[in-house]
């Protein structure tokens, strides 16, 4: 079996034990973790999604911001109905994205990485100097249904599995094998006759519906929202679950997000260790896991797979003995 | 007191210590291509160990204070080199030219400095005795005369890293892989010690900075954050990888802070200036002064 | 076969926290603590945790906690806010559900508290808090309760006392950080002056994370106040802007309604700090100061290096009303407690206290202590007046 094939089970099975417990444990604490894992799942994906055309798109954390207000403002402001104000929550910051896109898609690499940070950072401080929604303090009182209380996570896990096998499938597709082809050599794709920038702008929509829904969901789960949880640092920790997860396949991001929070989780018990451990951590994951976890995956099956195959799988091995 | 010259009095103090910052930046990323969002750590550090020292100095040695602030300015330059080298060795050397992977390596290491500084240097504010005391007024503009030294440093530091670069070999070959990596290979130039020398050059510029801010304000382990942000502006408008890019740069972020903070405030400051970085990535993505990408 | 090792490694790490937590003791109660532990706060998180660890090891060697015939071990768990809503949500919510908190004695911030409180008041956690704005007290929130003066409490005396000694002064100037904390100090600042008969020129506010304040001293100092009130400005950059002020050849009246912090600022305000009235200020070195306090502060020094002020002995007081709240109660249930604590007179830093103010708040819900006005002369915290406040005294005296 291939190791992509591997990869596909290994994140489906992941995404298939977190709704298992999330539909069937009655622990609060097990539940809220499945939430705040699915959550960080859905970041990591958004993120990676515009990583196929090979941008670093640091404005994932703005427009989770941007979907986390809206829907904040129009669930708490005017008591819309909660399905309502998650979708808008998708599909403001997705139509915002556009326009962003429209405008500094034709910047590349770094430059593209640092104006979506410029872009995110003055976004956040726009939260801070808007009286209305709060500023600094940040907004309180955004309550989802109370019959959906004992659902959330369940909801929430699901949602997620909707948008990452969205995108899984995309990436799967001719779209997919597109947006690779952009991030390979965007001129040869150019050449070809096809727009270049209106395609990032369409993935970039599509990720920003995503980290907008995300966002959305993240504000009802904490009832409160400040600027804070929106700085280009939702960016930086989405981009080390997809890292140290593995960039290659969409399981690494799932992988990498569910190992972070559930470290990050025995980190906070260590109180003022709590930034020293998760970072080190981080520094660690980086030095010694270049391939990210998947990778390391990727190893174990490939050196079982050669064992019971009673040879080598790979020719190059074969002959070296 | 004359508020335009207090206002190019403010400019010129606050910009100078941004100068000192964003340089070592922007040779970072001239030289490895890569960003380095742990450099505010190494400014923190410098800061923090001639807090703590100066007090200890000047109570045990008996000398006068500004020989208390040379010794502890080699102390907290010799502790930047040990953890630049460090960070060099353990993780940058991978990342070169990786800017991704670097950039999150960087992130790691800032939450992990955070904690070790923390441990070491607890999060006391430590505030430290002007090392010149006294007011003085130019042209209807007050500064301290702590100030106006730090200034004077600043300038000689700035002029020293010009004259590194331009006249000696050393300089030569930090130019030429900034211009151009792989003609520099071609003519002998040894890449990865280059790189390591500018990673020096680059970490021991934030901690010059850090040394000369810790007279002139509270030390503690988060000071890094909000210089850090304002390099970054500052170098990309100057222009990645360009010296003279960062001394305007820093000037002109100075200035807007220093007037907008006066006439509305200094949130309102940053956010003008992140849109004129917005806007020079756009139009003009080389800053003011730096080469045009490939 | 280092791939094994590594997998092992990570599905250790995997692992770990699964295990972690609630490995508690049978007998031990854990109190919860909210506070920044990082960042530009971190200096009032790690005091206010370290004052709330002596509570606790004070508490054990006397015995521990006694509920009916069993006697408790005290453990405090504290975690990093950040100052942030959604970070003192999220390590709150640890608290909770993994540790199985049901009594939080102290949160530093008042964005965080109001946060926290969403959480506290549905689940009938009880919190301790030095939150200083008053939108955290009332009778929406009965499990909430305060253990450090605040602005109605404070700001009256300060401003009157400042308004007797100086009857010249008929203009103010407000500085504040800008959030939650600070826009409520704002606020209060605006109406107790005002009631005083001074007129309020201005309110400005600066990002906690400024390190350069030319910018605003200058344009403090183009306005020309006779008075400026720093509000709830953090020693440090207090001391900052006083000594820019003095720079900039602005003289006036200083006050810090919400000061603490004494020595901090005079560090790094050095001479611009002397004349400046703090509300909040307590010198636990001085003359006034309790025998616990003293002991405290001196102990602080050495291991934390810094002196302790009044944030920080919320952690060491809310350990000590929780425990009497529970011993009054005889029970661990939050809402016996919430009920029996304004009924109970206990043992605090400062000596016998009780909750009160139900007047002043809808319900019972602030520690009454000592207030004391303060003023630095030459360098050192000097009492300009002590107030204990008159329902501490009737309760007293019963």
């Amino acid at each position: 079996m291939s190791s992509a094939r591997w990869m596909d089970i290994v994140g489906a099975t992941a995404l298939g034990v977190l709704l298992l417990l999330a539909a069937f444990s009655q622990e609060t604490y097990t539940l809220k973790v499945i939430l705040w894992i699915s959550l960080n799942i859905l970041a990591a994906v958004a993120l990676r999604f515009v990583m196929l055309t090979g941008e670093l798109n640091i404005a994932t954390a703005a427009f989770w911001g941007i979907g986390a207000y809206a829907a904040g403002i129009l669930t708490a402001w005017y008591e819309i109905p909660f399905t309502l104000a998650i979708l808008l929550g998708g599909l403001i910051p997705m139509v915002i994205s556009v326009a962003f896109g429209y405008v500094t898609l034709r910047t590349k690499g770094p430059y593209f990485m640092l104006i979506s940070f410029a872009f995110t950072e003055v976004v956040r401080l726009i939260y801070t100097q808007t009286e209305i929604i709060g500023g600094n303090s940040g907004m309180i009182g955004i309550y989802s249904p109370r019959w959906l209380d004992p659902y959330y996570s369940l909801l929430v896990v699901a949602c997620t599995i909707l948008l990452v096998g969205t995108m899984f499938w995309l990436e799967r597709s001719a779209f997919g094998r597109l947006l690779k082809a952009i991030q390979n050599n965007d001129a040869v794709v150019e050449s070809v006759g096809l727009d270049v920038q209106k395609i990032k702008i369409i993935c970039l929509a599509l990720a920003s519906f995503a980290a907008g829904v995300g966002g959305a969901l993240f504000a009802h789960a904490n009832r409160v929202i400040s600027p804070g949880d929106f700085s280009f640092l939702v960016a930086v920790y989405a981009l080390a679950y997809v890292k140290i997860g593995g960039e290659k396949h969409v399981a690494g991001a799932i992988i990498g997000a569910i190992a972070l929070t559930l470290l990050n989780q025995y980190v906070i018990s260590f109180g003022h260790y709590e930034h020293l451990l998760f970072g080190g951590a981080i520094v660690v994951a980086m030095l010694i896991l270049p391939n990210g976890l998947i990778g390391l995956i990727e190893r174990l099956t490939e050196f079982y797979g050669a064992r019971r195959s009673g040879g080598s799988s790979r020719p190059q091995e074969a002959i070296d003995g | 007191m004359d508020l335009v010259a207090q206002l190019v009095v403010n400019t010129l103090q606050i910009g100078s210590v941004y100068v000192l910052f964003a340089l070592g930046l922007t040779l970072i990323f001239g030289v490895m291509q890569i960003v380095n969002f742990a450099h505010g750590e190494f400014f923190a550090l410098a800061a923090l160990v001639v807090a703590s020292l100066m007090p200890a100095l000047s109570a045990s040695l008996g000398l006068p204070l500004w020989a208390d602030f040379l010794i502890a300015l080699v102390a907290a330059i010799g502790a930047v080199i040990i953890l630049g080298a460090l960070t060099y060795w353990i993780g940058f050397e991978r990342y070169l030219r990786d800017l991704v992977g670097s950039f999150i390596l960087s992130v790691g290491l800032i939450l992990f400095l955070q904690g070790v500084l923390v441990e070491i240097f607890t999060a006391t504010p430590r505030p430290i005795e002007p090392i010149v005391p006294g007011t003085i007024s130019i042209l209807g503009g007050r500064i301290t005369a702590q100030r106006l030294l730090v200034i004077g440093l600043a300038i000689a530091f700035t002029t020293m890293l010009y004259l590194l670069l331009q006249k000696t070999k050393l300089g030569k070959a930090l130019r030429a892989v900034a211009q151009d990596r792989e003609a520099a290979m071609l003519q002998g130039i040894r890449y990865r010690r280059i790189s390591f020398y500018g990673w020096l050059i680059g970490v021991v510029m934030a901690g010059l900075a850090g040394a000369l801010i810790a007279p002139l304000t509270v030390s503690q382990p988060a000071i890094g954050g909000d210089y850090l942000i304002k390099a970054f502006i500052i170098i990309i408008i100057g222009g990645l990888g360009s010296i003279p890019g960062a001394i305007l740069g820093a000037l002109l972020v100075a200035f807007i802070e220093s007037v907008f903070g006066y006439y509305y405030d200094l949130t309102m400051a940053t956010i003008v200036m992140f849109v004129i970085v917005m806007i020079f990535l756009l139009v003009r993505p080389q800053g003011l002064m730096g080469h045009v990408e490939r | 076969m280092r791939q094994v090792r590594r997998a092992l490694a990570s599905a250790l790490i995997l692992a770990g926290s699964v295990a972690t937590a609630a490995a508690q003791a049978k007998d031990t109660i854990v109190f919860g603590v909210s506070v920044p532990l990082s960042g530009a706060a971190a200096s009032w998180g790690i005091g206010t945790d370290w004052a709330a660890q002596q509570a606790a090891k004070h508490i054990n060697e006397k015995g521990g906690i006694k509920v009916g015939d069993k006697t408790y071990k005290v453990e405090v768990r504290s975690v990093d806010n950040k100052y942030t809503a959604g970070d003192a949500m999220k390590t709150v919510e640890t608290l909770i559900g993994r540790d199985k908190v049901r009594i939080i004695t102290q949160s530093v911030g008042t964005a965080p508290a109001k946060a926290i409180q969403a959480l506290t008041e549905r689940d009938g956690i009880l919190m301790f808090t030095s939150a200083w704005g008053r939108s955290v007290k009332g009778p929406k929130f009965p499990m909430t309760f305060t253990i450090i003066n605040t602005p109605d409490e404070v700001l009256a005396p300060i401003y009157t006392t400042v308004k007797l000694r100086h009857p010249e002064a008929k203009t103010v100037l407000l500085l504040n950080p800008n959030d939650a904390s600070g826009q409520d100090t704002a606020k209060d600042a605006q109406k107790y002056w005002t009631a005083a008969d001074i007129k309020v020129i201005d309110s400005l506010f600066f990002e906690r994370s400024t390190t350069e304040f030319q910018p605003i001293v200058t344009k403090i100092g183009s306005q020309k106040p006779d008075i400026i009130d720093l509000g709830g400005t953090p020693p440090a950059n207090a001391g900052t802007v006083l000594r820019e002020l003095e720079v900039q050849g602005w003289k006036g009246i200083k006050v810090i309604g919400a000061g603490t912090g004494s020595d901090v600022l005079v560090r790094t305000g050095g001479a611009a700090a002397n004349g400046t009235y703090m509300g909040l200020a307590a010198d636990f070195d001085g003359p006034t100061a309790t025998e616990v306090q003293r002991k405290l502060n001196a102990e602080a020094k050495t291991v934390l290096k810094e002196s302790l002020n009044v944030i920080h002995m919320g952690g060491y007081d809310g350990v000590m009303a929780a425990k009497a709240g529970i011993e009054a109660a005889g029970s661990l249930d939050t809402k016996k407690i919430a009920d029996v604590l304004p009924k109970t007179v206990f043992e605090t830093s400062y000596g016998k206290a009780t909750f009160g103010s139900k007047d002043v708040y809808g319900t019972p819900q602030q520690l009454l202590i000592p207030i004391v006005v303060t003023q630095i002369q030459d360098g050192k915290t000097v009492e300009v007046i002590r107030i204990l406040p008159d329902e501490l005294k009737k309760r007293l005296a019963q």
